[in-house]
């Protein structure tokens, strides 16, 4: 019987040979199937849901469009800019002028209507060497650049300070 | 007079009181009336180092200053997190 069963085993191996080939077929359909299953869904809903999105926004981007385009232009003509793409806006000798009187005017020590743009701060208006060191603060701050005390002792009528400043930012139209 | 160095020291310690003086509690104006008269009372002396003590001493000012900005800020941030009854 033993060795009847040990034919049966010989007989067996085409048998088997086959069965482990659709096995192995089956595995690695199996396998395979599985992997285009993850990637499928992974991919798919997201493309889906992508898609989806697009389309809502671009709809809801068309049916807002005509008053957001209508919001975006400048309301008012006078209010359009004037890029100066990073420099300083430019201005003429009168301006700075105008600036420098503007800012002696709202200086509380000086009397307004005294000043003119020749007069001498400490012999004409009064001022001692400290009003004058905030009057050039007040400069300082006013068009934005350090003086240095150097420039600041020699600064001593608007008229100068305006030709001082005209001259550091390069300011020659008048 | 001009050629004193001590001068634009001076005159650079004025500047720097003067701008940290700009947001006093008690106001600027009251700092810069201040400020003004504490340096108008030692305008005549002439004394070099007793001129460089009193610079030493307005450096010191700048520091208690600052000091003074610092508590503030932190007084206000605590106020911000908790009730001032418990404190």
């Amino acid at each position: 019987m033993y060795t009847n069963f040990l034919f049966f085993l010989n007989e067996l191996p085409p048998f088997k040979r086959i069965l482990e080939k659709m096995a192995a077929t089956l595995l690695k359909s199996v396998r395979a199937t599985n992997c285009l299953q993850t990637v499928a869904r992974r991919i798919v809903p997201r493309a889906s849901c992508v898609s989806l999105i697009h389309c809502r926004q671009e709809n809801r981007n068309l049916h807002i469009c005509s008053r957001s385009k209508s919001l975006l232009t400048p309301q008012i003509s006078s209010l359009e800019t004037n890029r100066s793409y990073a420099g300083k806006a430019e201005f003429t000798i009168s301006d700075v002028e105008q600036r420098v009187m503007l800012v002696l005017q709202l200086y509380d020590k000086v009397d307004p209507e005294k000043v003119t743009m020749s007069s001498h701060f400490i012999n004409d208006l009064g001022l001692d060497s400290l009003d004058h060191v905030e009057v050039i603060m007040a400069m300082e701050d006013e068009f934005g650049f350090e003086i240095p005390d150097m420039d600041a002792e020699r600064l001593m009528t608007p008229k100068d300070i305006a030709q001082y400043v005209c001259d550091k930012e390069d300011f020659f139209t008048p | 007079m001009s050629s004193n160095p001590l001068r634009s020291q001076v005159i650079q310690l004025y500047k720097n009181l003067f701008y940290l003086g700009k947001e006093y509690p008690a106001g600027s104006k009251y700092f810069h009336t201040k400020l003004k008269a504490a340096f108008m009372k030692n305008k005549d002396i002439t004394d070099p180092v007793e001129i460089e003590n009193l610079i030493a001493r307005g450096e010191f000012v700048k520091k208690e200053l600052e000091a003074l900005y610092m508590l503030k800020k932190y007084r206000t941030l605590k106020r911000r997190y908790y009730d001032e009854k418990k404190w």
